[in-house]
């Protein structure tokens, strides 16, 4: 029988089923979403600058920042009132699914961009909940999970330090006595570099530095993580703010989010149930 | 080099598992791609074996020992024991060095007391990072490397491969933002000078001491976009993107090949199908037996004309069914079984149109290395062989081209992200110059002053 007519017996549907397309509905503007709707402002002129970066519009954003600064708009209400705004609704539509890692990329450069208009007229860098420190294991040169974590912590108003790829320990602890982090990120994709984690705790502790480290990234194991102290597995890259928040304001530590990581992160996580 | 401009395979009903145009002979009645296909088995050291040269060397030496056994137990006629190297292997040529010929030396005795035929594929590892400043040519990670692919050639191991990183910086910018140009730039342009560079003087290496030069694998552009890609709800790379990415991919890991590298190539390169269309090579792939290291979408599929079946890389540790050596090889070694069944009982081509169509509608990414399709985007490649841009640009545009006459057909249904992502992929590609200084230029300048990390000089530009 030929692989033409074998191909024409075949009924797809009872073989693999393409559920990404039978899960899509109706097509709408992002900014319809009635809990995109709640996020974004609704006064001038912070409703079209947020209205640009949820559309990835890069030099209409820096138009519309310099336009606004220009006008005497505080540049911390433009951050504040416009830039995050507008990040807060992509981060939201990626995490529902309907904005896509392209989307929050660009979104996220037109804000770092715009950004850095305001600083430039504040003459300082703009104010932040906290800072976080963030690297790739020593080894490893896959870093887009590790872009991804500074994107969500940047847009939910945190300071993210990037220390890059293939980072050694001694470096992330130089780093975190300079930086003096809430919490500290650690991502690997090869199945050969996650060892590097509990050599970086161990460096801190030698140090007497005392951060949550949250670990993640393709090949990392939750048992594996948990091995070692000071630590946490880290399942998604837009849980980080959330993680980092309750670092902030509950007080918690990597004990305790190793218990509660669902509650905090307001979601089922079948690796904590 | 001589790149090819024509197609070793008449047409892609000749391509099926365990049959090469070209079979490498690895020892006395064992070959690659000669009418059989052969289990290779790659697993990764367990945690806190990189600490000495001597925990690395025992750590090996017990994996090569409980994949033996276990091979023996069920009666396996032949298995392939690959070795990526961890970083420290690579930082430290002696260890790699090592390594292999405590490796060897077990397979050997296997060999000796079982007839039992074994080989051994040692991957160094790409050291080399853009973005530390330190030079991908001639740099000292750059000289490490070559002199650990010289430490694994002395000791012994049977084939070298490598997965070469060359344009990483500038696809992965690409494939994180759907830039389809830096993507092509990255994998079509850089990619391809990276892998003539470093193959050229990896094949010299190997022709040195009689070991076969593999070949190279686009894991970490072309597999970077599929672990993007994800699963049918995965929204971080459009599957369609990551489909024309690998079809880039093909043209790019052929390079290696033309430099002299006679297979088998690196069983992650999901391109291999392609590549074997145009040049002959053995190849190996992994699919439904690599699910310890990570999910795709064409499990079965992938196997319709591998030569070298493949679990891609597991921790080792203990299952209930075993050491993982013990349980990843035998399934691995099973489902060679069928696929030689087969061969001998002439349903050889039966099994591969079943292997094909479980999984030929499943993804786009699938849709593509059907075997036919394969074919198709090699075509492609060797129509423009001569360019490595406007091959890569040719292939990409291939594939678009079978994905949506496999929507016209109503075979194949995309979401919306993919169409949208397909449809502007394909109009920019369309709109590229057709001469590649042109091209190479405008990059230079565009994705200088957009990634940190790409530096021109890298790559002599």
């Amino acid at each position: 029988m030929s692989y033409k007519s074998l191909e024409d017996k075949i009924d797809q549907g009872t073989i693999f089923l393409r559920y990404n397309v039978k899960i899509e509905g109706g097509a709408s503007k992002p900014e319809d979403d009635p809990d995109v709707a709640e996020i974004l402002p609704t006064d001038e002129p912070f409703r079209p600058i947020s209205l640009t970066i949820l559309n990835q519009d890069r030099d209409k954003a820096i138009d519309l920042v310099k336009k606004s600064l220009d006008d005497g708009v505080s540049p911390i209400d433009i951050i504040n009132n416009g830039l995050m705004k507008g990040m807060d609704a992509v981060s939201l539509l990626y995490t529902k699914g309907i904005y896509f890692l392209p989307d929050l990329m660009l979104s996220g450069d037109a804000m770092m961009e715009s950004v850095k208009e305001c600083e430039a007229v504040l003459g300082h860098k703009s104010e932040t909940k906290a800072t976080v420190v963030t690297f790739v294991a020593e080894g490893d040169p896959h870093d887009i999970g590790k872009n991804l974590i500074l994107m969500f912590l940047r847009a939910g108003g945190f300071e993210a330090i990037d220390l890059g790829r293939d980072v050694p320990a001694d470096r992330v602890v130089e780093a975190v006595k300079e930086h003096n982090p809430i919490f500290l990120t650690g991502t690997a994709l090869m199945t050969t570099t996650m060892t590097a984690f509990p050599k970086v705790v161990e460096a801190l502790e030698k140090a007497g530095l005392n951060v949550p480290v949250g670990c993640g990234g393709g090949a990392v194991r939750k048992d594996y993580v948990e091995s070692f102290p000071m630590s946490f597995y880290g399942v998604e890259a837009y849980h980080c703010p959330k993680l980092a928040d309750a670092i902030l304001k509950d007080k918690k530590d990597w004990k305790d989010i190793r218990e509660e990581y669902s509650d905090i992160v307001g979601e089922f996580v079948p690796e904590y149930s | 080099m001589k790149r090819f401009t024509r197609m070793e395979y008449e047409n892609p009903e000749e391509m099926l598992f365990g049959h090469a145009k070209y079979p490498v002979k690895l020892g006395k009645d064992f070959e690659l791609g000669a009418g059989y296909v052969i289990p290779e088995l790659n697993v990764a050291p367990g945690e806190g074996s990189e600490v000495s040269k001597e925990k690395m060397v025992s750590e090996y030496k017990g994996i090569a020992y409980s994949a033996s056994v276990r091979a023996v137990n069920v009666g396996l006629p032949s298995f392939i024991l690959e070795h990526e190297h961890i970083a420290q292997q690579t930082y430290n040529p002696d260890w790699g060095g090592a390594c292999t010929a405590a490796e060897v030396e077990v397979l050997e005795n296997f060999n000796d007391e079982y007839g039992i035929k074994t080989g051994l594929r040692a991957t160094p590892a790409d050291i080399r990072d853009e973005e530390k400043g330190t030079g991908l040519w001639g740099s000292d990670l750059y000289i490490k490397i070559m002199e650990t692919v010289e430490a694994c050639a002395e000791n012994d191991a049977n084939i070298i491969s490598i997965e070469t990183t060359g344009g990483k910086s500038v696809s992965d910018y690409g494939i994180s933002r759907g830039d389809i140009k830096a993507i092509l730039f990255g994998i079509g342009v850089l990619g391809s000078m990276d892998m003539e560079h470093m193959w050229t003087e990896i094949v010299s290496i190997c022709n040195k001491h009689n070991t076969i030069p593999g070949g190279d694998t686009d894991c970490s552009q072309s597999n970077t976009a599929m672990f993007l890609a994800g699963g049918l709800l995965g929204s971080d790379c459009s599957h369609t993107l990551a489909a024309i990415t690998r079809a880039m991919g093909a043209a790019r890991s052929l390079v290696a090949v033309e430099c002299g590298a006679k297979g088998p190539l690196k069983d992650c390169g999901y391109e291999n199908p392609i590549v074997k269309a145009v040049s002959g090579v053995p190849i190996a792939t992994e699919g439904k037996n690599a699910t310890c290291a990570h999910s795709d979408l064409m499990g079965n599929l992938i196997a319709a004309v591998t030569d070298m079946w493949s679990n891609e890389s597991v921790y080792h540790r203990e299952e209930m069914g075993g050491t993982t050596p013990q349980v990843w090889l035998q399934t691995l070694g099973y489902e060679a079984a069928l696929m030689n069944t087969a061969i001998q009982t002439g349903q050889g081509k039966v099994l591969r149109d079943l292997y094909t169509l479980t999984d030929k509608y499943r993804d786009p990414q699938a849709l593509i290395l059907a075997y036919d399709n394969a074919y198709r985007i090699g075509q492609a490649i060797v129509k423009n062989g001569d360019d490595p841009y406007l091959r890569a640009k040719a292939a990409a545009l291939e594939a678009g081209a079978i994905i949506n006459e496999a929507v016209d057909a109503k075979k194949m249904n995309l979401t919306r992200f993919e169409r949208d992502t397909l449809d502007n992929a394909l109009k920019i590609l369309e709109s590229l110059p057709t001469d590649s200084d042109k091209f190479t230029k405008d990059c230079i300048k565009r994705y200088s002053r957009k990634v940190e990390d790409f530096d021109p000089k890298n790559y002599e530009l």
